[in-house]
């Protein structure tokens, strides 16, 4: 697989995750550690202000209904990926400030709104389409529609992009404002 | 940790009869018997809020109907509630606003909201607070006229009984004994009492508030149901659930734009005393923050413990062999003896009285008293051993708790046909146990054993009591063996 991975500055990416694919990673957003974003079936566009945190996984999956040349799976801005979530697509755009809660995971064909919450462990296989601002919880998988977006995680980013540097090694940015992004190199990860 | 998560595979039989594993059973030091929290007393020492652990005596406790007042849960999810704080700009009045004071006027304001629902007080328009703790506006319960109306009634009622009940007595007892009353030394008359020390003669009061009281009225008039109630589609985002409902009884919102926050329930610390000595057999430290007890007389501490290490299939009417590991967690030496229940000789019947009384003071119903007498002891209804002991009974001696013990390693060697290994205070015994012949096939392996032991009792005495410090006891476990095959 070739990878094409485009780190915009002012994002914060560990080194020690799995990246594949051709993948963008918007300023301010901040990934952890272990994290694996894996793009198999298409591009990845993570936007800004992202929070992805330890052992999560986002996969664009292969499938044979993905038209040619494939499309890319658009993450908005403000979302956070707690640890151990896993989403998984193969077409498609997850909206903004949505919170993907611990060892949640949200299937193939499960359209993700803005404002959304998926609870812990709370897993979404069917397809379904969720609305905006419906947060999903417990065990028996609840459902409510809350009022308005979940407030943005903009202290604890400012937090974690001024901390990490001080614990872990980072891919720099590759890709300069106002410039295309068409001789960016990969970053060399060493084993 | 095996004793909450696994199934009750050993159960001791209480002294009332009941059947419960070691870590739920008491050990009285005074009677040195056992109970369970089903024939013990048990009292609320104080009430105290599960959140912030706020001590609260028990009048406040029944004044705020026994609520926390700065707590809450989530009306949602009956998660509890934290307080966040957001920073707000209050809105100036235009042209009066300058950027100096914007900065200035930056002010915290507080609001609360579920982590586990994501619920928020903001969702329902409750305002923010600009304190962080109380404040929170209360909603006026629309019944709540109703509610004192006929708690007073109940009151007056409750009085007027309890006055008519001292009157019978005392017209029963006219003949007066050697006693005289206060009254009857000074001449004085209650009610003469009562005019003097201001109080409002007592019976006109109460029953001014009963002749008062209106019951309610029930009428056949409903009002109507919506015209599109049945042809509107429902979004069930909007509408409350069940036990949503329920947990506001006053106010039963129907819709989610309706829920309120719940104040949180206080919880109690309970002590628990023997009914037969009063002695107290579990104290809690008063402090809500501490899990720790004053006394603490667990089973788990005075009596042997039975685990099961193994066993071989049981068939009906062979013999099998069970694997058991004993453990001894008193500070004292203890001779063991299993062997069947019918070997335990028979105390004297003051045991059966004392069973007799409990179940007369819990009311439990009459027919289990009448079957007394002839019918084999409570458990036997809930459980049908199938399974016994045979051979000779097994008699070992299990060294006390040392807390210093598993530092070493010298292990006492003295394994033969009954004892499989020993350490510290524990050892692995074998025993040899066979299967009634009409078991049925599938049924549930269950073996009655008896233990004898030996306890040191570490009370000092009553002055007067016989100074006796070892006694032989005996208690009974039943243990599930799977079932038969
Ligand atoms: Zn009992
Ligand atoms: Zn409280
Ligand atoms: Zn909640
Ligand atoms: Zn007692």
């Amino acid at each position: 697989m070739a990878h094409n991975i485009k780190i915009l500055p002012g994002a914060t990416v560990c080194e020690d995750c799995t990246l594949e694919g051709d993948i963008t990673i918007g300023g301010g957003t901040v990934i952890h550690p272990r994290v694996s974003i894996i793009a198999e079936g298409g591009p990845i566009i993570i936007a800004e202000y992202c929070i992805i945190e330890e052992y999560s996984t986002i996969i664009h999956k292969k499938s044979d209904k993905q038209e040619n040349p494939p499309k890319p799976l658009f993450i908005g801005a403000h979302n956070v990926f707690e640890v151990a979530c896993k989403l998984e697509s193969i077409y498609g755009h997850v909206g903004e400030s949505n919170v993907f809660e611990c060892r949640s995971f949200v299937g193939e064909e499960v359209k993700v709104g803005s404002g959304c919450v998926i609870g812990a462990a709370c897993t979404l296989t069917a397809p379904q389409i969720l609305a905006d601002n419906t947060v999903i919880w417990g065990s028996e998988h609840h459902v409510r529609e809350a009022l308005e977006k979940q407030p943005s995680q903009l202290l604890q980013l400012d937090f974690l992009s001024k901390v990490m540097p001080n614990y872990h090694r980072l891919r720099k940015p590759n890709v300069h404002k106002r410039q295309p992004s068409r001789q960016s190199q990969e970053p060399s990860p060493k084993p | 940790m095996a004793y909450l998560t696994q199934p009750d595979y050993v159960r001791y039989i209480c002294t009332c009869g009941q059947l419960k594993p070691i870590t739920s059973l008491y050990f009285c030091r005074h009677c040195l018997k056992i109970r369970c929290g089903f024939c013990i007393c048990h009292e609320v020492d104080s009430h105290y809020c599960p959140n912030c652990l706020e001590n609260m005596p028990s009048s406040e406790a029944r004044l705020k109907k026994n609520r926390c007042s700065s707590c809450f849960d989530c009306p949602s999810c009956y998660h509890t509630l934290s307080t966040r704080a957001s920073l707000v700009q209050p809105r100036q009045q235009e042209g009066a606003g300058d950027g100096k004071v914007e900065n200035k006027h930056q002010k915290k304001m507080y609001y609360l909201a579920c982590f586990n629902c994501r619920w928020t007080s903001r969702d329902v328009g409750i305002p923010d607070q600009p304190v962080a703790s109380g404040g929170w506006p209360e909603r006026p319960n629309p019944f709540a006229t109703q509610i004192n109306q006929l708690l007073e009634y109940y009151k007056a009622i409750a009085l007027q009984e309890k006055q008519e009940k001292i009157e019978k007595e005392r017209k029963k007892f006219a003949i007066r004994g050697k006693y005289l009353t206060l009254t009857d030394k000074t001449g004085l008359t209650g009610a003469m009492a009562r005019n003097i020390a201001g109080l409002p003669s007592s019976d006109s009061g109460s029953s001014s508030i009963i002749a008062k009281f209106v019951p309610s009225q029930a009428s056949a008039e409903v009002e109507e149901l919506p015209e599109d109630y049945f042809t509107k589609e429902v979004n069930l985002n909007q509408i409350t659930s069940m036990p949503q409902r329920l947990l506001s009884p006053e106010w039963q919102p129907t819709d989610v734009s309706r829920l309120h926050p719940i104040a949180k329930l206080l919880s109690v610390k309970r002590s628990q005393r023997c009914r037969e000595c009063d002695h107290n057999l579990t104290k809690p430290e008063y402090n809500p923050g501490s899990i720790k007890f004053k006394i603490e007389l667990l089973a788990f501490y005075h009596i042997p413990e039975v685990k099961i290490i193994s066993y071989e299939p049981m068939k009906a009417g062979e013999n099998s062999t069970v694997l058991l590991k004993l453990s001894n967690p008193t500070a004292h030496e203890m001779t063991l003896c299993l062997m069947n229940p019918e070997d335990i000789p028979q105390v004297d019947n003051e045991e059966e009285q004392l069973e007799n009384s409990l179940e007369k003071s819990l009311t439990l119903d009459k027919e289990s008293a009448a079957c007394k007498p002839a019918a084999a002891p409570a458990w036997r209804r809930a459980a049908a051993p199938c399974v016994r002991a045979v051979g000779p009974p097994v008699r070992v001696s299990v060294p006390q708790r040392d807390d210093a013990a598993e530092y070493d390693d010298d292990a006492t060697h003295d394994a033969n046909d009954v004892i499989v290994w020993r350490k510290a205070n524990k050892l692995g015994v074998r025993l040899q146990v066979a299967t009634e012949a009409a078991a049925s096939r599938g049924g549930a392996a269950l073996l009655a054993l008896a233990l004898q032991y030996s306890y040191r009792n570490t009370v000092p005495p009553a002055a007067n009591a016989p100074n006796q410090r070892n006694h032989i006891l005996y208690t009974t476990a039943l243990l599930s063996l799977g079932n038969v095959a």
